[in-house]
């Protein structure tokens, strides 16, 4: 019967403390397999169609529970794909302003060449800024909630346009009967009483950039004079933390002579009291911060140090603050797919203090990534062309890989970083995405296997539609 | 958690994709010959005459095609047919008349 006629999905079977998980690649579906069954898949693997009804028993059932979990699809079936986005049908959800293209620090991995984005020095004028609150409710839809991020540079030398932002975010909002969420990233050495009172009272979720114990952190972020900044920044923090109704998070970027400390700075920063740790590797704005396959181990080994932490905590019934995994685990936990990288361009935008607006924060000052400004709105070919130009081809390279639907190809700017600043060929960080994914998908099999995910649950599905 | 079949669910989309799965073989096996003996569903073959009601509501079990037909034709099922028509004119004509043999009369459709 043409209609038992079937094929093989694309899958991968991962292997966690033994125990195989098949993760069904189209559908970021995760099961669990009993070794028979696993036996059963890779016995007839080997054959490209497989007819239900000539298969004898069990085979047959073990193979129709394949078929049931869409690893077999029907030859005739249609194949099912993820539905292309454009850019100007998703409501805008997210919009960051860059309120001050200027930083005190000179942290030596900075990509915004101390935080100006490569151009003089420049704050955001307050009149702009409450045009672009505006410009974000005006176009985000039926989204009762939005976001909107303070940015820099260091965001806090430009308090004025981060007040006059927060005031018509509140006025226009409640006049259009939608909610604005803030977000502020910060690097700590100008909070004062006043602007912590000011965030507390918005509740601003904070991430603070802190890279760790002293030693770690004075070598990334000094001073315009070379001096290390981690005093200046944990002599403010108490007051920050200090019953703060919003979570305070600690940004990390470490450089990869340094991956090999991540737990050491972990466990500083939630010793320093930081609700949720996120360690990210530094982006490679010079080829000296590129990392040698050594390096890439280490940090996955460090992460594993911290996802293997994770796991025995949330046995105990507690949430280790290890915000990569919180993320990964929320995502996996939904079978979330993705036909684009992230929002940049779909539902995010960023603006510049300048009133330019770019995919994303990272691409703001990239002349080749404007894609429109506040009086005209912004140009959806111009983002379908910019980011088309840096992803051209890239669905053919990434068509083989098993984490095209968890990863989407990574990145924009640290592709157009890696690909046309640098001249690297494509594709060299997908070995540590996979890792990483790969150490995902084994920690939350783990966590299901002992049911410790019910608990977080509603937290994990909470985060992964953020 | 234990491990009680050989292939199982751990994610949320997993387990969708399994509970799809098995409500689409349902369907099917509900048209095949054997148990279970009842049709699910209209269409393919006509209520009407069929003799017993599956469905926990009146008339259960019953044996008369008309009134067969007045439960075959409604809700889900609804086709234009000469019974009264639960979307639109009876809404839960049932609880109007819980005995659809001996209570039609109560309905007034025409």
């Amino acid at each position: 019967m043409t209609d038992n006629l079937l094929c093989w999905a694309d899958y991968r079977v991962i292997r966690n403390a033994g125990e195989p998980v098949l993760f069904a690649v189209e559908d970021a579906s995760l099961f669990a397999l009993s070794e028979e069954a696993h036996e059963t898949l890779c016995r007839w693997r080997r054959c490209e169609f497989i007819d239900l009804d000539e298969i004898p028993l069990p085979d047959q059932e073990l193979l129709a529970g394949l078929r049931d979990a869409r690893v077999l699809l029907p030859v005739s079936g249609e194949q099912q794909l993820l539905p292309r986005l454009e850019p100007g049908t998703v409501p805008l959800s997210t919009l960051v302003l860059e309120v001050a293209q200027d930083c005190n620090l000179r942290c030596t991995y900075c990509y915004a060449e101390a935080g100006t984005y490569g151009a003089a020095p420049c704050l955001l004028a307050p009149d702009t800024a409450r045009e672009a609150v505006r410009y974000l409710l005006d176009q985000s839809g039926d989204r009762e909630q939005v976001t909107l991020v303070f940015f820099g540079g260091e965001p806090l030398l430009n308090m004025q346009a981060v007040r006059a932002a927060t005031r018509e975010a509140i006025s226009y909002g409640g006049e259009l009967g939608k909610r604005v969420q803030f977000s502020l990233t910060t690097n700590g050495t100008l909070l004062n009483a006043g602007i912590v009172n000011f965030l507390h009272e918005h509740r601003v979720s904070v991430a603070v950039s802190l890279d760790g114990p002293r030693h770690v952190h004075d070598r990334n972020r000094p001073d315009a004079l070379g001096n290390g900044s981690y005093d200046a920044v944990v002599s403010r923090l108490g007051m920050l933390l200090e019953d703060s109704p919003a979570p305070v998070a600690a940004r990390v970027t470490l450089a990869p002579d340094q991956w090999h400390r991540v737990v050491e700075v972990f466990d500083h920063l939630v010793g320093l009291g930081f609700h949720e740790v996120g360690i990210a590797p530094v982006s490679p704005v010079t080829t000296a911060l590129l990392p040698t396959p050594a390096e890439e181990t280490a940090l996955l080994s460090s992460f594993r140090v911290l996802a293997r932490r994770f796991v025995d905590e949330a046995k105990k019934g507690r949430i280790l603050p290890f915000a990569n995994i919180l993320d990964v685990l929320g995502r996996l936990h939904l079978g979330q797919t993705k036909s684009v990288s992230c929002g940049a361009g779909f539902g995010y935008l960023a603006l510049d203090a300048k009133g330019s607006l770019f995919p994303c924060h990272r691409l703001a000052g990239e002349a080749d990534f404007c894609v429109g400004n506040l009086t005209g709105g912004i140009d959806t070919d111009r983002i379908n062309s910019c980011l088309g130009s840096l992803n051209r081809g890239r669905d053919q390279s990434c068509s083989g890989c098993w984490a095209r639907t968890l990863c989407a190809g990574g990145c924009h700017y640290e592709n157009n970083l890696r690909e046309n600043q640098l001249g690297l060929p494509r594709g060299t960080s997908c070995g540590f995405i996979r890792g990483w994914l790969d150490l995902g998908i084994k920690t939350y099999a783990e966590l299901r296997t002992d049911g410790a995910i019910e608990a977080m649950s509603r937290r994990l599905a909470q985060r992964a539609q953020c | 958690m234990k491990k009680n079949r050989p292939i199982q669910a751990l994610n949320e989309k997993a387990r969708a994709i399994q509970s799809l799965a098995e409500g689409e073989q349902a369907t099917v096996e509900a048209l095949q010959e054997g148990p279970p003996a009842m049709p699910v569903g209209c269409t393919t073959i006509f209520d009407t005459g069929w003799e017993t009601n599956p469905r926990p509501t009146y008339p259960v079990g019953n044996c008369q095609s008309s009134a067969k037909d007045f439960h075959g034709c409604a809700g889900d099922c609804w086709w234009p047919a000469q019974v009264p028509d639960g979307l639109t004119n009876h809404e839960d004509f049932d609880k109007q008349c819980p005995n659809v043999a001996r209570d039609w009369r109560v309905l007034k459709y025409d």
